[in-house]
């Protein structure tokens, strides 16, 4: 039997056939340079502003408000340190859980002077809204929380968040790549200064994101060069991908409300086999305000990536939640900022559903999840708990 | 990560897993920066290694390699095992990615740690019968 089940779509997504038929033609005849004068590069600016339209639609903002990035990473990048470069020293705050790109690019900023703050979270991976009131500190020039956790999928309540922020006029950044096109995002409510979001998580390509910045927030560029994305982002657009990410987008806007429904239905129903036919697993992240296709356990006492591997053999793609590499493994900073005990958290595994994933495919991941688990199980130690 | 075909054989069919009941010598290799630990147990005969069983707890390369490690093990001499090179264990599951190299390292350990106990027990009882 071969079958080939994709449950890894908060890693990465296959690009949607309209996505792709959309970027074609920005390979071939309209190849050109978008910021050159003559009708080939017209022809390029048009597509890219075009799509700058689509998105700024869908976000409810100005165009003049979206710089395209090559990915959610810089997009992080830009935010935190573009507004701390444009303040020139002063306190950040953030979250425990955040992804690299934004802990470490805060990380990079205390090492040139500035402080930061990092924010703990309760055991269903949410911020409180009192702890980030408790941090704000006369000399806070960014609050950074993201709107939800690629391991977990807990999503944030922005707006509690959001209202803090502007009560004391700092900006607010969101890390929102796992939410864009997955959950709604409102970002005069949330009062959101900088979102970043990326097109590979939403069936578009790679390589290309983007980051609303409000009209008035004050931040410089950290990439220097042409005068690209109203000096902004120097370098040449990626205009095929740019094209592609706004059919994404329109189709996200199509599809969005229906399939998270959907989605939330069947990760509804692997957590529900999972917990009824595998002894010792818990479910982390929060119960119900999750992104619609996360669904991560913790396997106690088994060790994540021989799970992963045990269900690639059956054709299952999911994620480790902690990865060996190089000989050291550590267990997912995430899971240990939630207060997961560690022989609970070496045995995480992330499902993350697409719009593919059907109600059969669930049925399979619990079946073959089912006797790996005991498999392995019985194939361990009597101890291995810390 | 690419593993072999014989190490995916070892991981979806371990052999000889499991505890064994008065095993004569019994060791543990464990890897911390990994958290991995491999435990084994020997039924040793006349100085040969007539039985190996295996507990692990790690990746799937560190169950492959155990499993592999009990067929490397037995019919070997125990004073053998003392200095088996990790090389020998890796071998035997067709080669380990270099990320994965402690798979074999970790087996070894625990095998070494086995023949030591199995050896210790005999000079003990020789000891008592002084």
């Amino acid at each position: 039997m071969n079958r080939a089940i994709y449950l890894d779509h908060n890693a990465s997504t296959p690009v949607h056939p309209e996505v792709v038929a959309a970027m074609l033609p920005y390979f071939g005849e309209r190849f050109g340079n978008p910021s050159s004068v003559h009708a080939f590069g017209r022809e390029a600016r048009e597509g890219l502003e075009t799509a700058r339209e689509q998105i700024a639609h869908f976000l409810r903002v100005g165009k003049e408000e979206i710089v395209f990035t090559s990915g959610g990473t810089e997009s992080d990048n830009m935010a935190i340190k573009g507004v701390a470069m444009a303040r020139g020293r002063g306190h950040l705050i953030t979250s425990k859980i955040e992804h690299h790109a934004v802990l470490r690019a805060v990380q990079n900023l205390e090492t040139q002077g500035f402080d930061a703050t990092y924010l703990d979270v309760d055991s269903f991976g949410m911020v409180d809204p009192d702890a980030l009131r408790r941090a704000v500190r006369p000399d806070t020039i960014l609050i950074s929380i993201m709107h939800a956790n690629s391991e977990i999928g807990t999503v944030q309540n922005a707006r509690a968040l959001g209202a803090i922020a502007r009560e004391h006029n700092i900006p607010f950044h969101m890390d929102a790549v796992q939410t864009f096109g997955k959950v709604p995002i409102d970002l005069d409510a949330f009062n959101i200064d900088m979102l970043s979001f990326s097109g590979h998580k939403i069936y578009g390509p790679k390589g290309v994101a983007g980051l609303y910045i409000r009209k008035g927030t004050k931040m410089v560029s950290v990439q220097h060069g042409g005068e690209h994305e109203r000096r902004r982002r120097a370098g040449t657009e990626n205009v095929p991908g740019i094209v592609g990410f706004a059919k994404a987008v329109e189709i996200r806007g199509r599809d969005m409300v229906e399939e998270g429904q959907h989605l939330t239905a069947l990760r509804n129903r692997l957590w529900e086999g999972l917990s009824r036919r595998v002894p010792e697993v818990r479910l982390n992240g929060h119960p119900t305000e999750r992104v619609p296709g996360t669904c991560n356990v913790c396997f106690r006492h088994v060790e994540s990536e021989s799970i992963v591997l045990g269900l690639d053999l059956k054709g299952i793609g999911v994620s480790a939640g902690s990865a060996c590499t190089s000989g050291n493994v550590e267990p997912s900073y995430v899971l240990v900022a939630m207060g997961v005990p560690v022989d609970w958290a070496m045995g995480a595994v992330r499902h993350s559903l697409g719009r593919s994933t059907t109600a059969e495919d669930i049925d399979y991941v619990i079946e073959s999840t089912e006797p790996l688990v005991a498999k392995l199980r019985a194939a361990m130690p009597a101890r291995r708990s810390a | 990560m690419k593993y072999s075909p014989t190490l995916i054989d070892h991981f979806r069919n371990p052999r000889n897993a499991g505890i064994m009941r008065d095993p004569d010598g019994v060791g543990e290799g464990e890897y911390k920066d990994c958290m991995d630990l491999v435990r084994f147990h020997l039924r040793v005969r006349e100085g040969l290694v007539v039985e190996a069983r295996f507990q692990a707890y790690g990746c799937g390369p560190t169950i492959a390699a155990a499993s592999a490690a009990t067929e490397v093990a037995t019919g070997r001499r125990v004073a053998e095992l003392l200095d088996l090179p990790a090389a020998r264990v890796e071998a035997a599951v067709g080669g380990l990615p270099e990320a994965r190299r402690h798979a074999a390292e970790v087996a070894v350990l625990g095998l070494r740690a086995a023949a030591r106990d199995a050896l210790d027990r005999v000079e003990t009882r020789s000891e008592r019968h002084v």
